[in-house]
């Protein structure tokens, strides 16, 4: 029996850009509606400040007891918590919600709708709600980072660089670590409390990641990257790692992704299989 | 669509109450399986609207996951133009909607239009089709005025056309609607009947639907399959169904003089001043109407069928024995 081919009505075109399309859709029509509410960016502009206050009080705290902490000066300390800010507004603002919104699905057994989709369905999933204003903490953890590395002998342009490579992997690296998560909503039904569990351990990577005792870094950085997330970037940056680390990390990223997206299908089946 | 014997068993955890049951479960789990739809075979033309009717849990909900890809059949075999769903070809995905009538697809704190605009970049239709294929249907259903609104404004009729509008953008060949007029009143349902057959008519799509409310399928269907405990019950005319499953008939008659005791002539099933309607079995049906005219000279005599929504409230009150069901084999195509 022959197929149907698709009719001109829908499909008119290639996948490349389709996919491409549905990013820019999903992306521009969140952020157009978020934008609307204008009170909300003072609130979370007001919220990112008060935030950065309390990391930088914590931080002279500590080094009003001692010069260095684990090899880590002032300033240098300073970039890990402009990185931590940064990455935790890319976390609330793209990753977080979407994956919100997929526990729910799931959950409630919604799920069907994106499962016929002509798309790929993690795509999809990946990037059905964005809020825009915590990327107010993007900018203020970048301008962080900026600001401390003018004033540490050792930022080069070149560490820079693998910094902000270093970035993108740790973003890549939660937002697996986000859809693992969530992907066991499949099994298991609640899964609610995964987002403070999530956002109470992402509070230890606002530390050096060689802080803590041997088995935690080891848990913080292979089962729960999330430390590696944080800590690499500034490590990075401050001339601590090297072409050596990043790439290190680039290769547990890819393995990492290649395992959320077996993982992410298997779930996909299993809901197939068992969804009444 | 061609589906051969299909079916679709799920395996669930079954425990006794109690904790110590509970406790037990725990360390041995014991299954059962469920036989949600077993050995379905129908196949359906194209352009066709058929009414897929069966009670609740009847499995209703199980083939339609399975014909538009979301479940994978445990047996049997579903070809819908041509592809096997559960393989979610994209192809196949683009030409297929499914709509239920008790959970929304449309992005709840976004105005309609938008994800109108997610739809459109989802299945990848060029700008003119979309904004005239939109125009149309919004037009077709009158919701104009809702598109700028966000869902959640929305009530649940206006929703509903919202999301009927938002799963048609990409004119899909097949449609698979499970309740869609779920829970609306009386004159949303009926526009959005009338909606679902213009439609039909103007594209020619395949539309499957089930509904509780048997006035969508007498509307829309001539032909129905009818499932219960997951076979196939019937599948035919909607007008053959009565003949099928119902024994008896309805006649009413307006007699010359009210008052009149017709309980000799069969089953006196309301009195309405000089109208009486008696049900009486089907092989006497023409007998007693004859009686009826010669004795009584009434001014007027019908005899119906009962209402549908008896017919199928018979139809489902068939014991659930291998014997008793009647698959006709009255299958097209």
């Amino acid at each position: 029996m022959t197929t149907t081919p698709p009719s001109t009505h829908g499909l008119a075109r290639p996948e490349q850009v389709r996919r491409r399309d549905v990013v820019r859709t999903l992306v521009g029509v969140s952020a157009l509606n978020e934008l609307q509410y204008r009170v909300n960016f003072f609130l979370q502009l007001f919220q990112s400040l008060v935030a950065l206050a309390t990391a930088i009080a914590v931080v002279a705290l500590v080094f009003l007891y001692t010069p260095t902490l684990g090899g880590w000066e002032p300033w240098e300390l300073m970039v890990v918590v402009g990185v931590h800010t940064a990455l935790g507004g890319v976390i609330r603002s793209v990753i977080q919600p979407s994956m919100q919104l997929l526990m729910e699905d799931i959950r409630e057994g919604k799920l069907d709708f994106a499962l016929t989709k002509p798309v790929d369905a993690q795509l999809l999933v990946s990037l059905r709600r964005i809020t825009v204003w915590p990327l107010v903490d993007v900018v203020v953890g970048f301008g962080v980072v900026v600001v401390a590395s003018t004033r540490i002998d050792s930022a080069t342009v070149p560490g820079a660089l693998l910094a902000l490579v270093a970035v993108l992997l740790g973003a890549v690296m939660i937002y697996c670590l986000w859809l693992v998560i969530t992907t066991g909503a499949f099994w298991i039904v609640r899964m609610e409390h995964v987002a403070e569990l999530f956002n109470g351990l992402y509070q230890a990577g606002r530390w050096p990641i060689g802080l803590f005792p041997g088995w935690l870094r080891l848990l913080f950085t292979v089962l729960v990257p999330l430390a590696l997330a944080v800590t690499l970037p500034s490590e990075a940056l401050t001339g601590r790692a090297g072409l050596l680390a990043v790439g290190g990390a680039t290769l547990f990223t890819a393995a990492l992704v290649a395992f959320t997206r077996w993982f992410w299908r298997l779930g996909v089946k299993s809901y197939a299989g068992a969804s009444a | 669509m061609d589906v051969t014997g299909l079916g679709k068993t799920y395996k669930v955890p079954v425990r006794e109450a109690g904790l110590k049951a509970a406790l037990k479960s725990l360390v041995r789990r014991e299954h059962r399986e469920v036989h949600a739809v077993s050995d379905l075979s129908f196949s359906i033309e194209r352009g066709e609207m058929v009414g897929f009717l069966g009670p609740n849990g009847a499995g209703k909900t199980t083939t339609l996951k399975m014909l538009s890809g979301l479940l994978h059949p445990s047996s049997g075999q579903a070809r819908v133009l041509g592809y096997e769903p559960y393989r979610r070809d994209r192809n196949f995905l683009a030409q297929i909607t499914l709509v239920m009538g008790n959970r929304n697809q449309l992005q709840w704190d976004l105005p309609v239009v938008d994800s109108f605009e997610m739809n459109r970049a989802i299945f990848g239709i060029a700008r003119p089709d979309f904004e005239a294929t939109r125009d149309e249907l919004i037009d077709l259903l009158e919701i104009g005025h809702l598109v700028t609104k966000p869902v959640r404004n929305l009530s649940l009729g206006e929703r509903m056309k919202a999301e009927i509008c938002g799963s048609l953008l990409h004119r899909p060949q097949v449609l698979f609607l499970d309740e869609p007029t779920i829970g609306l009143d009386v004159t949303m349902q009926k526009r959005i009947r009338t909606f679902l057959a213009e439609y039909n008519a103007r594209y020619g799509a395949t539309v499957m639907l089930t509904s509780h409310y048997m006035a969508d399928v007498t509307a829309l269907c001539k032909r129905v399959i009818v499932i219960h405990h997951g076979k196939l019950l019937y599948d035919g005319p909607l007008s053959e169904l009565a003949e099928r499953f119902e024994t008896s008939k309805t006649i009413g008659v307006t007699l010359a003089e009210p008052d009149r005791d017709l309980s000799g002539y069969g089953e006196v099933v309301a009195v309405d001043g000089a109208r009486v309607t008696l049900r009486v079995s089907r092989a006497e049906a023409s007998t007693v109407a004859a009686r009826l005219l010669a004795d009584l000279q009434p001014t007027d005599l019908t005899i119906e069928d009962p209402p549908i929504d008896d017919v199928i409230e018979r139809v489902f009150a068939t014991p659930d024995e291998p014997g008793s069901a009647q698959p006709t084999g009255k299958q097209r195509g």
